[in-house]
């Protein structure tokens, strides 16, 4: 392992450590912080269950709102007037705070998967779609009239050039909505649901298990890290030729 | 391809029984209440190495998009001798796909050309071939990146070449690259339009370099300032290799400079 990741990892434990020595020093009560080995033994097959669901909600969320924004960013560079006349309407959704809307999905959808699903399909949807509108236009003039040179159909220009090009504003877009796909998870499973790392937090905190809280957003942190790193891999796997980020 | 599209935009046009490759009449090209082209006429013959010449923003890149297709015409008409004529075109820049190697960059037209799928081995061994005459043989699976300035530009020349062109539009094809790499590349031009590897048989070069535009062409078509005018058509005689030293060759370049100085 190369030292750039060994610095982290050192350090984490090191911190570790210095938590577990204060909290036994000081008898720091359980319910204002538990000790790290507390933490650890709270780590249980529920606490697992309840990652797997907020997990598949995430990526389910990010998944259908990644390509629903994409096919609506098509659209959106083939079809101007729905550009003009569709993106203030999708500005407005996005200044809309998903906590202010997720009492209203759990109405409508109910307490189960679907709800909370929505929740994160309307906080991944914006990023990829802005991003994807922009990348699909990054193709500068010339390469356009390259294209016409050589004869190329629409739907050519479109796929060898304009998709390759939008790639990596694509995945920038997607690092961040990854991570926003668990928060609209968990928001929609603070507002009604029997499962989930967002239900265990609200009943840990409510009964003052102050460790199985801290095990539940140490599982959150995790899930939104580890979808980050996954899109992150498969960016490098993919867009080899780009360094840097399109922003 | 571009023939194709000079011809559709041309049905009514006669062919020129002459040894023209291409004809244009009273050409206008106008953006909005912009005249970029005015009233130039002006025939390329077959085999010709022929030059335009103009100060920046003259108008001399709007005249070869209009050629190519790229730009509509206002009024006025671009005739190809044979409809069936094939034209090239090269940027300044040399826009390769970034994503691919060099081989599959060269093969971008044919792709193209046949709907997608279908590049078979006789299409690579051609690309190849193309790679071997502008000399970037053994930079088959190098990604632009990897290249310089020089070597994109030469993977863009045979990509232009790919298409099998009759006619090789070129916009100011090296005017980005350093002194030496622009001289050595010009040396390979005129070593390839004279080479019998290709159909290329016409060029068509818009630069803003004098010695550039009488050490290399056949003829050097003088241009105004914006719009661009036709001010002198000047005929380069004399055997290449030429340099801007020679006494022949540097008293042109001196006329060509008059006129220049002159006109517009």
């Amino acid at each position: 392992m190369s030292s750039r990741a060994l610095a982290p990892l050192a350090f984490g434990l090191l911190l570790l450590v210095v938590w577990q020595a204060i909290v036994v020093a000081a008898h720091v009560p359980e319910y204002l912080l538990p000790s790290p080995t507390a933490i650890l033994a709270t780590v249980d097959r529920s606490l697992a269950v309840s990652f797997v669901v907020t997990f598949i909600e995430a990526l389910a969320g990010f998944l259908i709102a990644s390509m629903l924004a994409f096919v609506i960013a098509t659209l959106f560079v083939r079809f101007h007037t729905l550009e003009d006349g569709l993106f203030p309407i999708a500005i407005a959704l996005k200044t809309t705070p998903i906590v202010a809307i997720a009492p209203l999905l759990v109405i409508w959808l109910g307490t189960g998967w679907w709800s909370k699903i929505v929740a994160a399909i309307l906080i991944c949807f914006f990023p990829v779609l802005v991003n994807t509108v922009k990348g699909l236009k990054a193709a500068d003039l010339e390469y356009r009239e390259l294209f016409e040179t050589m004869g190329a159909s629409r739907a050519q220009e479109f796929r060898k050039l304009r998709i390759p090009f939008c790639l990596p504003y694509l995945f920038s877009a997607l690092k961040i909505s990854s991570s926003l796909a668990v928060v609209g998870a968990i928001v929609g499973e603070f507002v009604g649901a029997t499962q989930g790392l967002g239900y265990l937090i609200i009943i840990s905190s409510a009964h003052l298990e102050t460790a199985t809280l801290f095990s539940a957003i140490f599982a959150a942190a995790f899930a939104g890290i580890a979808m980050f790193y996954a899109i992150g891999f498969a960016e490098r796997r993919l867009i080899f030729w780009s360094s840097g980020d399109a922003e | 391809m571009n023939a194709i599209v000079l011809a559709d935009r041309l049905e009514a046009a006669p062919i020129s029984p002459s040894k023209a490759a291409l004809s244009i009449a009273d050409l206008r090209v106008c953006f909005g209440s912009m005249v970029a082209v005015e009233s130039l006429s002006l025939t390329v013959r077959r085999g010709e190495f022929v030059s335009l010449l103009g100060p920046s923003g003259c108008g001399k890149s709007t005249l070869l998009k209009a050629i190519a297709g790229l730009v509509a015409v206002t009024s006025g008409q671009i005739t190809p001798a044979d409809t069936n004529l094939r034209s090239g075109f090269m940027f300044q820049k040399p826009l390769l796909l970034p994503w691919r190697t060099t081989l599959d960059n060269v093969l971008l037209p044919i792709e193209i050309q046949r709907g997608g799928s279908a590049v078979d081995t006789t299409d690579r061994s051609n690309a190849r071939r193309m790679l071997d005459l502008v000399r970037l043989g053994g930079f088959e699976s190098a990604y632009p990146h990897q290249l310089s300035g020089g070597m994109q530009q030469r993977a863009a020349l045979a990509r232009a070449l790919m298409c099998d062109p009759d006619i090789l539009l070129l916009d100011e094809p090296f005017g980005a690259l350093d002194e030496l790499t622009r001289d050595t590349l010009n040396e390979e031009l005129i070593r390839i339009w004279q080479s019998k590897e290709t159909r290329l048989t016409t060029v068509l070069m818009v630069t803003h370099s004098i010695p550039e535009a009488v050490t290399m062409s056949d003829r050097v078509v003088v241009l105004s300032k914006r719009p661009a005018r036709l001010i002198e058509d000047v005929a380069v005689p004399g055997p290449r290799p030429r340099l801007p030293e020679d006494a022949d060759t540097g008293a042109i370049i001196r006329h060509v400079r008059k006129i220049v100085r002159g006109g517009g």
